[in-house]
């Protein structure tokens, strides 16, 4: 498992990852993901984290394949001078 | 008043990155990777413009009788990622990635969908990923098919690309939701 040559070479200097860092990644992974926010943050394992944020990242790509179904449906079905006038409109607003 | 902060955001980040060329990615920088700040309202702002343009692209090239009502959601969904990718800045590998192979992505995910490598037994064992449980490893491994270009990506390197792809997943569910009602919105009254 390489990530190419420069990033070996580089791992044989840093020898290993230090847990700290591995830890305050998942921390920031943990925060993220509201499944785990909510619960008591201490108690969670590594892979409790990554097993709810695999299940999060799949949740979110199930909606934005939802609302671009939606989205694709909604544009042939609209004109499209008023679905730009719509968008600028708002855009301008704001 | 607003729209000020975001460019003082990217001339200071462009200055850092700039004054450490020769340093690479390393774990101890965090403000390495994610510059991009994907709960501020403007990035929002920005995402949904290039959006609108995007999709105007989309729907000018499918003049009033679109082909087929399947394969727009498709299109929208790859341009939706193309230009989520774009206002990344580059900087992240998973925006670099969606960018660099846009054609192959939906076909090569329906084609991995079905292969399933029965390879359990890893051949080498560095280090590293002797550390590892072999629970967190197989979940790491998940994790980074999810994320688009990180498949072969170190453990903490994986970790990085995977909040700032959460972050952006989740700046697009809310620009995508927020156009579609829009859209909702403005079919009905120019119907009327």
């Amino acid at each position: 498992m390489s990530s190419g040559s420069r990033s070996s070479r580089q791992r044989s200097h840093s020898s290993r990852i230090s847990d700290d860092q591995i830890i305050q990644l998942v921390s920031k992974l943990r925060q993220l993901v509201p499944e785990i926010r909510n619960r008591r943050s201490d108690k969670v394992s590594a892979s409790k984290v990554l097993q709810e944020t695999c299940n999060y990242i799949k949740n979110l790509h199930r909606e934005v394949d939802d609302l671009s179904e939606r989205l694709g449906q909604l544009l042939s079905t609209i004109d499209a001078d008023s679905a730009e006038a719509a968008i600028i409109r708002s855009l301008l607003s704001n | 008043m607003s729209s000020l902060q975001p460019n003082v955001d990217s001339t200071n980040s462009e200055a850092m990155q700039r004054s450490n060329p020769k340093k690479r990615r390393k774990i101890g920088h965090s403000n390495s990777l994610s510059l991009v700040p994907w709960r501020s309202e403007t990035q929002q702002r920005i995402y949904s413009s290039k959006l609108a343009e995007a999709l105007r692209h989309v729907i000018h090239r499918n003049p009033p009788s679109p082909p087929a009502k399947s394969s727009a959601g498709r299109e929208v969904r790859e341009t939706a990622d193309r230009v989520l990718a774009s206002t990344a800045k580059g900087r992240t590998r998973w925006s670099r990635a969606i960018l660099a192979s846009p054609l192959n992505r939906w076909k090569l995910r329906r084609m991995h969908k079905k292969v399933h490598k029965a390879s359990t037994g890893l051949p080498k064992k560095s280090p590293e990923t002797r550390r590892r449980l072999p629970v967190v490893q197989k979940k790491a491994r998940v994790l980074g098919r999810l994320v688009p270009g990180c498949r072969k990506l170190t453990f903490p390197n994986l970790l990085e690309e995977a909040t700032d792809y959460i972050s952006a997943l989740e700046m697009q569910v809310r620009a995508m939701t927020a156009l579609t009602e829009l859209l909702t919105g403005g079919g009905s009254l120019a119907s009327a």
